[in-house]
């Protein structure tokens, strides 16, 4: 059975097309739990209303789905709580040149 | 499961009804930028002379305001999370307008300003209003309503009183009706596009843009509150006070009311920009803050026209041509060209590369478009506008003339290097349904 680990790296394949930076590297995704039948995502955005919505939810969900294709993905849009820049991980940090 | 269809397809209108607008920019921003190498020795003198007044047609509604139609047709359904009213209208609208420009401009050109250029005028404002009506139809379905989009609904307000005064003033220039000299009314007209219009919207879509390309959490969006309330009390003011010709202290009030807007709207942005994670700017960006500070010097020119009690005709002259140049090549050009290089690589990777996102290598936005060009387009564009800025000063028309020629150099970059953008489009698009 594909992990919590396997799952969250692949998911680095998915990029900001206007940071260059991976959702997990961003602390974009909140959470990934493994189920008999299912994958579940719960995940935000950096901005309400952000005009990559979709694309991103979408790639996220294709890409989990290629790790274990069994499975039913869901993927959930949170705003609550809402991402913070606390959330990016030090190579997120450095690309961004902090 | 099931794929979606296409993710573009969701909230965005079409991506051909929106590039037309984008497309009929550029084109005037080239056209504009060459006509003014050839035509640089008009910018002289007063400023109501039949071919500035086309050139500045060219600039406020076949660039600045052409862009802002294909931005907020994009923006507006993103950033307030509705669906456009009618794309077709939209459709419909650029092609009105599109003939509505041509005739007015040629008009202004050759002064015909007879039945023609009435017609002419009546098609721009017919246009505009199918704008208003389209995104006020739009705007009735928002239910998460923000500081946009209060910035966006009172610029249509402002759009719409543009229009119809221009309209009206199209008409006393062939069969003058307003009793009251006519330069006092296109004040009016300027000031309600320019602070009505186009810096509302700016004011609006910054609040949402700029953090998001910055990434900037957790600043105070209270001076562009204030700033919403001041520039609106000192801009209707200001438009009463002249239309009934008040007392003069008090269009002074509101021009000062006005001008502390305008203040805390730039101390909002730098509030922003402290606020950014992002720390390095990008070409985009680049343009974009070098924008707000010709907006800031624009502005500090402004108030010195209204208190610097200049007696001088000739001095007061060439600061009103710098002042104007300011803020049309300095603030909009720039903000404009910069923003673009930020939304039409967007744009183009959201309706060509979106639903391949993480299933197939896409680009990234700034890897879609020559970002070493722009910066030599972005060099050579101030150092054009300082020497125009200068010149217009110490009366130079070599010094203006060669700063034109740097600035059109400068357009024809920026439109090879966005043009490459749309081509993208064309390659990787073509063969997939317009979405």
């Amino acid at each position: 059975m594909v992990s919590k680990e396997q799952i969250l790296n692949t998911l680095r394949m998915v990029v900001d097309p206007e940071l260059g930076i991976n959702v997990v590297d961003l602390g974009l995704i909140y959470g990934v739990e493994v189920k008999n039948k299912t994958i579940d995502i719960t995940m935000t955005l950096t901005t309400v209303g952000c005009p990559l919505h979709e694309s991103m939810v979408e790639a996220v969900r294709h890409v989990a789905q290629m790790s274990d294709l069994t499975k039913i993905v869901d993927v959930h849009l949170v705003w609550d709580p809402p991402w913070t820049p606390e959330r990016l991980t030090p190579s997120a940090k450095a690309i961004l040149g902090q | 499961m099931t794929q979606p269809t296409t993710i573009a397809s969701s909230l965005a209108p079409p991506f051909s009804m929106v590039g037309k607008y984008f497309l009929a920019a550029i084109a005037s921003f080239v056209l504009l930028s060459g006509l003014l190498v050839f035509n640089a020795s008009e910018l002289q003198g007063h400023y109501f002379q039949p071919k500035l007044l086309a050139l500045t047609h060219i600039a406020t509604l076949g660039w600045i305001t052409m862009v802002m139609f294909g931005a907020m047709y994009q923006l507006i359904p993103v950033v307030l999370e509705v669906k456009l009213f009618s794309a077709k209208l939209g459709e419909l609208q650029f092609w009105v307008y599109l003939l509505g420009i041509l005739g007015l401009v040629y008009g202004f050109w050759n002064f015909q300003v007879g039945s023609h250029f009435t017609a002419s005028a009546a098609l721009v404002m017919l246009a505009i209003l199918l704008f208003v009506v389209n995104v006020f139809f739009t705007m009735t379905k928002v239910t998460n309503w923000n500081l946009t989009g209060f910035y966006l609904l009172t610029s249509l307000v402002y759009l719409a009183a543009t229009a119809i005064a221009g309209f009206l003033l199209s008409i006393n220039l062939g069969f003058p009706f307003i009793s009251r000299i006519h330069l006092d009314y296109l004040k009016i007209h300027a000031h309600l596009g320019f602070i009505g219009w186009v810096v509302m919207v700016i004011m609006g879509v910054s609040l949402k843009l700029i953090p998001m390309f910055g990434l900037s959490h957790g600043f105070s969006a209270m001076p562009a509150k204030i700033a919403y309330v001041l520039v609106n009390i000192g801009l209707l003011g200001t438009t009463v006070e002249w239309l009934l010709v008040g007392p003069e202290w008090l269009l002074r009030v509101y021009i000062i009311l006005l001008v502390a807007g305008i203040f805390c709207f730039l101390l909002q942005l730098a509030l922003i920009a402290r606020q950014r994670i992002k720390k390095s700017l990008d070409l985009g960006m680049r343009f974009s803050a070098v924008a707000f500070g010709y907006f800031f010097l624009s502005t500090m020119a402004g108030v010195l026209l209204v208190f610097g009690d200049i007696g001088d005709v000739k001095t007061k002259e060439a600061l009103v041509l710098a002042y104007g140049s300011t803020v049309l090549f300095g603030f909009f050009s720039s903000l404009i060209v910069g923003q673009m290089y930020k939304i039409v690589p967007f744009l183009v990777w959201f309706h060509t590369y979106s639903d391949r996102a993480g299933k197939e290598p896409v680009p990234m936005l700034k890897d879609m478009f020559n970002e070493r060009l722009g910066i030599i387009q972005f060099g050579l564009f101030n150092l054009g506008l300082i020497a125009v800025i200068l010149g217009l000063f110490i009366v130079s028309s070599r010094l203006v003339h060669a700063g034109f020629i740097l600035m059109f150099i400068s357009s024809v970059i920026f439109a090879v290097n966005i043009g490459n953008v749309f081509r993208l489009r064309m390659h990787n698009g073509l063969q997939r349904a317009d979405s």
